[in-house]
Order: C-alpha cells, then structure tokens, then sequence
C-alpha cells in the first residue's frame, strides 16, 4: 500500500467516525448528570429560552411606533393565561440564569473550588463541592421565589 | 496521517473558507470577560426596566400612554438602549458558545461568528429605531 493510499485511507476514516461527536444527543444525554452538569444544562437552556423572549419581546414592543391600535392588540397576546404563565417562566429562567450565572464568575476565577487534591477513589472531585452545591439551590430557590411574586403581580395586576 | 495530507487538509479548508472574512479580533478570554460584564450590566439595568414597571399596577404601567411617556424620558430611553445593547451582546455571545461546543470546524466556526454578529447588528438596530421613533425624533 503507498503512503498516498494509506493517508487516504486515514482521512476517510476520520471523515466517517462520528463516535466522539455526539451533538445535541450528548449534551441532553441525562444518563450522567452530576451537579454541575445539571447547572450547565440549565444554564444554556435558560439561555437560549431567554434569547428568544428577547427578540421576541423587542418585535412586540416595536408595535409601539405603529399607534395605540397595534400596541393593544400585540398586548392582548400576553393578557391571557398562557401569556402570564410563559411571563412567570421568563421571570423563573432570567432568576436562575443570572443568580447561577453570578455563580459561575465566581467559579471560573478560581473562587469557592477548595484546594485540589490527589483523585482517590470513587474521584469525587473537590471543586463539586458544598459552596457550589449551595449556590445551585440558591437559584432554584430564588427563581421560585421570583416566579411565585411574578404570578401574584401578574394574575393580580397589581 | 502524513504530513503530506495535513497540509492538503489546510489548504482544502483555507480554499473552503475564503469567503469568510477573519474576524478573530479577539482572544476568547477576552470575549469571555465582556460576556460576563454585559451580564452583570444587564442585571441592573433589566432591574430598573423591571421596577419601572412596578411603580403602579401592573396593567396601568403597560397602556399605551405610559409606555410612550417613559419612552420620551431621554434617561429611560438611554436606559433601554443600554438594555438592548447589553442583552444582545451577552445573548449572541452565550449562542456562539453553546454552537462552538456543538462543532469545531474552521468553517463552522466563522459561520458561527458571521451569524451571531449580523443577528446582533440587526436586533440592535431593530430595537434601536423603535426607541427612536417612540422617543419622538424624526428618521426623515
């Protein structure tokens, strides 16, 4: 076999192997979820959720300029119940998103990770630590929290 | 593989990618550090946009009348554009990351970064003009 076939045939290979790009299916796979793998997931999809809401929420408030008229009715699609129920999640998303959010500054410059230690078994590793355990449920508590005002104002409108 | 087909491989991709222009201005530590300070800016003022809201009921503060008068406040209109540019960097910036972790390819990589700063430019200057118009002036 000449070189030449041989890289070919390497490059062909590569080109065929998909088993270490899992995607989409990877990144939602929940079979090895851990506590930071909960945070990372929620974080992107509160991200992504987030980022819809704000384009969305720019195209509706952009009925401004087209008079009183247009404004009313762009409203009316959020003075329902499913409007105030998918308000009450945007408020839950944007809590965690940004209390986890504050969270990982912290972490990625190197606070709350405890001092490294050799990996004995079963390899807990001591950056998942209680600090960092804590300020997971910090979020989900305050998104809940934030939800629950949210319903109350919203469902009251007050 | 050889060196040989590295170097093919280069070239191929150099050739697939020309159209795209290289906008590698930026280290990633340094994109990171302005997500995070587009973020925690964004906080306070999605806050003060929030609280604007809360000041009387509700529904009240979302008629028509009050929507505008805010908009004529130069401070509140300063307000939401800094909202607007703030989001829109923090937002595309946490896309592009999210689709870099999906693909690393030279091609998939610019296309990415194209895309998330036409969408940025294009919702910036969307949101931009609503404010304008709603604050009063004039586009002509």
């Amino acid at each position: 076999m000449t070189s030449a076939t041989s890289a070919k045939r390497i490059d062909d290979n590569n080109k065929n192997d998909r088993t270490n790009r899992e995607g989409l299916r990877g990144w939602l796979n929940p079979l090895t979820y851990g506590w930071e793998r909960v945070s990372y997931w929620f974080q992107r999809l509160t991200g992504i959720f987030l980022l819809v809401y704000f384009i969305g929420h720019v195209y509706e408030t952009s009925s401004l300029v087209s008079g009183p008229d247009a404004w009313a009715a762009m409203l009316e699609l959020t003075q329902t119940v499913g409007g105030h129920l998918f308000l009450i999640l945007v408020i839950g998303a944007s809590t965690l998103h940004t209390v986890n959010g504050i969270r990982l500054i912290f972490t990625q410059s190197g606070q709350g990770l405890g001092k490294p230690g050799r990996p004995d078994y079963p390899y807990d590793p001591t950056s998942v630590n209680n600090k960092q355990r804590s300020g997971l449920w910090i979020a989900f508590i305050l998104a809940a929290v934030a939800m629950l005002y949210g319903a109350n104002v919203l469902f009251s409108g007050e | 593989m050889t060196s040989d087909s590295i170097k093919n491989n280069r070239n191929k991709n150099k050739n697939m990618t020309k159209w795209f222009s290289d906008i590698s201005f930026l280290r990633e530590s340094q994109i990171m550090k302005i997500h995070y300070i587009t973020g925690v800016g964004a906080l306070f003022v999605v806050a003060i946009h929030i609280m604007m809201r809360l000041i009387m009921p509700f529904n009240m503060s979302l008629e028509f009348e009050n929507v505008i008068l805010n908009y004529k406040n130069i401070f509140y209109a300063l307000l939401l554009e800094s909202i607007l540019v703030l989001i829109a960097i923090h937002g595309f910036n946490g896309l592009r990351v999210i689709l870099l972790e999906l693909r690393q390819t030279q091609i998939w990589e610019r296309g990415v970064n194209i895309l998330v700063i036409v969408a940025m430019i294009g919702i910036i200057a969307y949101g931009t003009r609503t404010i304008i118009i709603a604050n009063g002036f004039s586009l002509g």
